[in-house]
This record gives C-alpha cells, sequence and structure tokens, in this order.
C-alpha cells in the first residue's frame, strides 16, 4: 500500500511513540496534582510547549496553549478575536476558519469579508487589503492552502495589513506549513494554530500559538490548565509524542523540503499530461500536488487507485449536491466546475520513497487511462 | 401493584381456526424486539403484557413495541388486584391531582360485583376525595382513567392508548426481496409489505467505483432501520458497474437506465429464487420518475419469468411517501447526498415511453447472460 493522503494525516512517528510511551506505562500522573510525580510532569509539558514553540517564534513573545486540534485552535481563536466592526479572511480556507465565519456572519454581531484567490491558490493580497479599514477587527488567512498547498506570505501579509489598521488581530491556519515550512513568525502575527497529526502526531492534539499579550475568551473553562485558557486534564502523552514529532520534523525540516520538492516534480513529469492538469503551483509546499482530470471524476479515480493499493485525496467528498461536490479553492480559483470535479491532491510526508512516487505515477497514469476510455 | 405494558391484537382478531399461528408469529417477534432489555413477555386472554422491567425502560420498551406489526395498541398501566382500594391506588399514579377527568371501566370478568357504571362511579368519587382539585368532564377530559376488570381477581389501570403499528406478524405472508436503494421510496415500500407480514430481505445494486463507500454505508444503515420492522433483514449488494460501462459503450444513451432496471429485474428474480423468496418488491411510484411511467415498468416488468412484481407504492404522492419516510424514521438517512447509483452515465434525455421492440433491439448488442453472470460473482451478504 503507497500512502500519499499526508495532508489529510500523516503515519504517526514511531520513534516519538516510543520515546513518549512511558507517559502511558509509568508517568501517567496527572499535572495538577500537588505530589511530585505529578508536579514532575509541568517540567515536561513546559519542555513540549518550549520543544513546539521555539522553532517557530520568540519565546519571549509568543506562548502556546495546547487544545485537542487544529479546529479548535482555529476556533478559540476566531471567536476570541472577531469582536467587532468587520472581520475579513479568504476564498481558499478550511473550513475550520470558514465554518466559523459562517458563524460569525449568521450570528450578526460581525460584517464577515472573504477575499478572492489568484489562480495558484494563493489569497489575492491587494484584494484583502482594500477590504480591511478602520472597523476590522480580525483577519484570518491560512499559511499553506491544504487543497492546493499554495503559499501565502502571511508575514508580508500581517505586515500589510498592519499598516492599514495597526488594532487588528492577525491569525493564520498554519495546520499544513508547521513543521514543512523554514519560517519564524513576524511580530505582526497576533495567532497562530498548528495540529500535531499533520506532522506525525496523534490525531487529538493541536495548539494555538499566541502573542502573550493578547488576551483570549476560554471557551473550555474548569481547572484552570492552560493558564486557565484551556481547561481539562491534558493530554500528556500526546502532547509529549507530539513534541517529540515536531523535534524530528525540525531538525530534517531543509532535507525533507528539498527531497519532496524533487519528488513533486518528479511525480508531475511522469504523470500522463493527456488526463491531467497541474493545479499546484511550482512554488507551493511541496508536500503537495494537486492536479485534476478534467472530465473524469476524481472521486472515481481515488476508488480505482484505491484498489490498485494507492491511497491518494480528492478536493472534496462526493456528493450529489453539486455545490458541495466541487473543490471549493479550486473553484476560488477561477477554474470550471468539470476540472473541479476531476481534483486529485496526492500528499507527501517525509516517509514518501522514491520507488513510492514512481509507482504512484505508474498507477495513476493506468487509471487515468482506464477511466477515460470507459467515458469515451 | 406492578407497572405493565399492555399490547392488544390488530387484525388477527378476524383469524379463526389458524388463530394460533399468527398469535405465536407475534409473540416471536415480540420477542425479538425487546430482547435486549429486562423483561417478560406473557400472553394473557387476547393480548400481550410485558412485566418485570425497570421504571426506566418503559419508554424505550414502547418504542420498540410500537414497530411490531401485529399490534393494534400499546398502553402503560398498572397491575393491582380487583378490589377498589387496590385499583385506587394505581389510579392515583395515572390521574393527575388537578385539572379534569373521567373514568372508563370494562370488566373482562363479568362475575365482579359490580357493573361498569358502577366502578367508574364510585372510582371517580374515590380519585375527587384524594385530589380535591380535580374536576369530573366527561367530554373533554384532561386523563381518562380507564380500568380493565380482568380475571383471577387481578385488574389494569391505565391512562392513555397509543396506537401502535397495526398489520399482521412479520413472517405470517411470505418473503419478498425489496430492491434497496438509497432513497426515500424503497425503504417505505419494505415497511408496507413487512406491515401485511410478509418478511423482507434486501438487494442494493452500486456501482462501486462510481459510487462511494458512504452511499453504501447509508443502504446499511437504511437496512437497520427497516429491520426494525421487518423482525431482521439481510442485505445482498450487486455491483451492476461492469453491466452500466457495456451499456455505455454499446448502447444509445437514452436507453441506459431502461436496459440497467432490466438487468437489475432479472438479477433480482434469479436472487429470490435462490433465496425461496416469492416476489420483488420495488419502490416506484406511477409517473414519479422518467423510468417509472407505465411503459417503463412494462419494459422492467417483462423480463421477470416467475415472481410477481410488487410496488406498494406505486399510487402514492411523493409527499405521501416522504411522511411514512418520517415515520418510519428513515428520512434523515434517506436524503443524505450519497449518490447511490451511477449518475456519471446519466443521459441528459432518458428514453420515457420505451417501445419494447426498441429496447430489445439495443439490448441484442450486449451479452446479457454473461453480463449477469459476472454481476453475481459480486455479490456480497450483510446480515443486519
Amino acid at each position: 500500500m503507497i500512502y500519499l493522503d499526508n495532508a489529510a494525516t500523516t503515519k504517526p512517528s514511531v520513534s516519538a511513540f516510543d520515546k513518549a510511551r512511558v507517559f502511558v506505562t509509568e508517568r501517567y500522573f496527572n499535572p495538577s496534582a500537588l505530589y511530585n510525580e505529578g508536579f514532575a510532569l509541568q517540567s515536561e509539558l513546559k519542555k513540549a510547549r518550549s520543544a513546539l514553540l521555539s522553532p517557530v517564534a520568540d519565546e519571549s513573545a509568543f506562548e502556546l496553549i495546547f487544545t485537542s486540534c487544529g479546529t479548535e485552535a482555529d476556533n478559540q481563536a476566531i471567536f476570541s478575536f472577531a469582536r467587532r466592526g468587520n472581520v475579513v479572511t479568504t476564498a481558499g480556507e478550511h473550513s475550520a476558519v470558514f465554518a466559523a465565519f459562517a458563524e460569525l456572519k449568521n450570528r450578526g454581531a460581525v460584517e464577515t469579508r472573504i477575499a478572492p484567490l489568484n489562480k495558484d491558490g494563493s489569497v489575492d493580497v491587494d484584494a484583502l487589503c482594500a477590504l480591511v479599514d478602520n472597523k476590522t477587527s480580525l483577519v484570518s488567512v491560512m499559511h499553506v492552502n491544504n487543497e492546493l498547498g499554495s503559499i501565502n506570505d502571511v508575514n508580508d501579509i500581517a505586515k500589510r495589513v498592519k499598516q492599514i489598521n495597526p488594532r487588528v488581530i492577525f491569525h493564520v491556519d498554519g495546520v499544513q506549513a508547521y513543521g514543512k515550512l523554514a519560517f519564524r513568525l513576524a511580530k505582526e502575527i497576533d495567532a497562530y494554530s498548528i495540529s500535531a497529526h499533520k506532522i506525525g502526531g496523534l490525531k487529538g492534539v493541536g495548539a494555538l500559538i499566541k502573542r502573550k499579550s493578547l488576551q483570549i475568551a476560554p471557551y473550555i473553562i474548569g481547572g484552570g490548565q492552560e493558564s486557565g485558557k484551556r481547561s481539562g486534564t491534558e493530554n500528556v502523552f500526546g502532547i509529549m509524542q507530539f513534541a517529540y514529532a515536531a523535534q524530528e520534523k525540525f531538525l530534517l525540516l531543509r532535507q525533507d523540503y528539498a527531497r519532496l520538492k524533487d519528488y513533486r516534480e518528479r511525480l508531475w513529469e511522469l504523470l500522463d499530461k493527456d488526463v491531467y492538469t497541474r493545479i499546484s503551483p511550482e512554488n507551493g509546499t511541496p508536500y503537495i500536488l494537486t492536479v485534476a482530470a478534467a472530465g473524469l471524476r476524481g472521486e472515481v479515480l481515488l476508488h480505482m487507485a484505491n484498489d490498485k493499493g494507492l491511497i491518494i485525496g480528492t478536493g472534496s467528498a462526493c456528493s450529489s449536491n453539486a455545490k458541495s461536490r466541487y473543490s471549493k479553492a479550486v473553484i476560488a480559483c477561477g477554474y470550471d466546475e468539470k476540472t473541479a470535479d476531476g481534483v486529485l491532491r496526492i500528499s507527501f510526508s517525509n516517509e514518501t520513497t522514491q520507488e513510492e512516487i514512481e509507482r504512484a505515477a505508474a498507477i495513476l497514469n493506468d487509471i487515468g487511462n482506464d477511466l477515460k476510455r470507459r467515458m469515451q | 401493584m406492578e407497572k405493565v405494558i399492555i399490547l392488544r391484537y390488530a387484525e388477527i382478531y378476524l383469524k379463526g381456526k389458524n388463530r394460533g399461528f399468527f398469535e405465536k408469529a407475534l409473540e416471536n417477534n415480540l420477542q425479538r424486539a425487546i430482547k435486549d432489555i429486562p423483561c417478560e413477555l406473557v400472553r394473557q386472554n387476547g393480548r400481550y403484557l410485558v412485566r418485570s422491567f425497570a421504571e426506566e425502560d418503559a419508554e424505550t420498551l414502547v418504542e420498540k413495541l410500537k414497530k411490531v406489526f401485529g399490534i393494534h395498541s400499546i398502553s402503560v398501566g398498572m397491575e393491582t388486584n380487583s378490589d377498589l382500594e387496590s385499583i385506587l391506588e394505581g389510579a392515583k399514579l395515572v390521574c393527575r391531582p388537578n385539572g379534569t377527568f373521567k373514568v372508563e371501566s370494562h370488566r373482562g370478568d363479568k362475575s365482579y360485583p359490580l357493573t361498569s357504571v358502577e366502578i367508574s362511579k364510585k372510582l371517580g368519587g374515590m380519585l375527587l376525595a384524594t385530589f380535591p382539585k380535580l374536576e369530573v368532564d366527561v367530554h373533554t377530559p384532561d386523563v381518562v382513567v380507564r380500568v380493565d376488570i380482568r380475571e383471577h381477581g387481578k385488574a389494569f389501570v391505565f391512562g392513555d392508548v397509543q396506537e401502535g403499528a397495526n398489520g399482521m406478524p412479520v413472517g405470517t405472508a411470505g418473503k419478498g426481496l425489496l430492491l434497496l436503494s438509497g432513497g426515500i421510496d424503497s425503504p417505505v415500500a419494505g415497511y408496507m409489505m413487512a406491515k401485511r407480514g410478509m418478511k423482507v430481505d434486501c438487494l442494493h445494486f452500486h456501482s462501486y467505483p462510481y459510487t462511494n463507500m458512504q452511499a453504501k454505508e447509508k443502504v446499511v444503515e437504511l437496512a437497520h432501520i427497516l429491520s426494525q420492522y421487518t423482525c431482521g433483514t439481510t442485505l445482498y449488494t450487486v455491483s451492476v458497474t461492469h453491466i452500466q460501462e457495456a451499456i455505455h459503450e454499446k448502447c444509445k444513451p437514452q436507453f441506459m437506465i431502461t436496459l440497467l432496471r432490466r438487468f437489475m429485474y432479472r438479477i433480482a428474480e434469479r436472487h429470490a429464487l435462490k433465496l425461496g423468496g416469492q416476489c420483488i418488491i420495488t419502490g416506484e411510484s406511477l409517473g414519479q420518475v422518467a423510468s417509472q411511467t407505465i411503459e417503463g415498468m412494462t419494459s422492467s416488468n417483462s423480463v421477470v419469468e416467475k415472481l410477481p412484481v410488487l410496488r406498494p407504492l406505486v399510487g402514492f404522492d411523493k409527499n405521501e411517501i416522504i411522511d411514512r419516510s418520517l415515520a418510519m424514521g428513515a428520512y434523515e438517512t434517506s436524503i443524505l447526498p450519497f449518490e447511490d447509483c451511477c449518475t456519471v452515465f446519466l443521459p441528459d434525455f432518458p428514453a420515457i415511453r420505451p417501445k419494447l421492440d426498441e429496447i430489445a433491439k439495443e439490448e441484442a448488442k450486449l451479452d446479457v447472460e454473461g453480463l449477469i453472470e459476472e454481476a453475481f460473482q459480486s455479490v456480497e451478504k450483510i446480515k443486519i
């Protein structure tokens, strides 16, 4: 089986799992407990926090709050910071952000504004800046688009937005970027969401990185964990495994980046251009190659690939509701429905091998031509 | 005094010498419906009683029992001794301390010293004395306290009479094979036949890889919902992918649906015969879609040789079907947006009134037997 749907989730890092095992077998205590064994876990969590935060941000200015997933981190940020006036996001956002904006619109307390995308899937920055005014309270822009792999230069966008209105809170959904791109958070970025299971961690662990000086309204209140910002007994094992997995990723980040960029280009080179059109931009993340088999249905190809031992993703799931069937981001880039219907997302991890790339290309060419013939 | 659920027969009353057969079937079905909840089911003088259950389970039991065909009505009440003081104790639990009420009495035991009217009067008086704020209203009371004097010095006291599923016990009217799609109609068609006592198995056609796993899961879920009424069912799935591809490749596009349906009916009949089924059941309703015109039905019917095709919804409007779907609890699942049959090959303009000779001409381009045999290789069986 070749697994190339790593943008959906990655295989958990087994070495990180082994290192964290002790937090299940021996050090299973409650970190809030007063005895030594419990209390000692606080310093482990502190180490994990630092291991996750220091590679991307200045620890004196930013803090990290653990959550149950990237979606919770996004929601926490959006519902805390969308306070008044208007809020701005992009047409390419993941539903964790997009649906939260739709909810804000429903509640009617703030005006929501959506910036369009460029053809390559990045946000049209000029159009976004034109939506920001002195009444804007929040701007949320994803770092890497989960459907196309396009990269937004969030540091630069944040600077431009703050030039227009320095009081704006700038949030970034960094779920597809963290641990995969080399970057440091600019001081203009206020909050940044991450998720463990996209980089070898486990499902059920995420975090919101935020500027220390910024107040948030906690959703979950109770025992006062995470300095009162997110109550609930900490998922010690999940957090420790996440930190170990992230350490591994950051250590090899540049090598992985370069290698996967080669793999992505190699895969595209091998794909039959009579069947597939490239959607992902070349300057996007090397972890994602999105293509479209125009006139064919992506989900049918997904099933056919599955039967041949190749696991890939589509833009979004099949549904007879035409509106939701097509990849939202691909439509937002200006592609027609026929192209959007044929979208396949092939996404890699640091464990992906050259041989898998070659075999995947052969399978994709095979099934693409097979389906094309059957549909004629 | 004990809380009991009283179940009354529906049409079985009309049965003569073979009533025992129906009663036994009903009893088995009732047992099956409530097997997961600790309780005792007993048959007693033309009714069933459920007893020895935990107070918390009463509502769940009623919900489950409401889905068993053959039951006319259900009441939750108290079984007491038949002296008036004991009956009053039960009546206090059924009645409210304020508002209006009346008492209706019935004597199963004619040797009881009081007449029905006397029982009602006396018990009414005792209730008024117990609850000073209560008033009598014989026309539109808030609560009706019903008393049923049974043999052996026992009585039932109950309030509401809830309607049961009616119909005949499943398993008393043969066995049919339902063509179960993921839509609204077919589960209702299965329900209607089960209501008349038929045992129903299900056959689903899919077009993987053109349709997806969620679509299949949806059909499994629909079969689960249906199985609450059909006393269990078995779902068979068959792939028609290659049949659709062959039609697409060789025949005129407007005949896709007509030809596909003929394949489905052929497969259904052969499969039904294998299972010992006695008919094919479909959710067709006249004129609902292009393939459900009388010409469409004639075309599919003409390939079925030995079994009747029953279409219990043929005269129903869509709204009527939706109401029944809602009532049986299938609607929410039926409208989940997963494609259940390939829409990739759907023609823009299907033939609405296909003629048999035209169809035969198109079908002659296909290896009908070979395709059917191949389809049978893909049969999967899922016990629900």
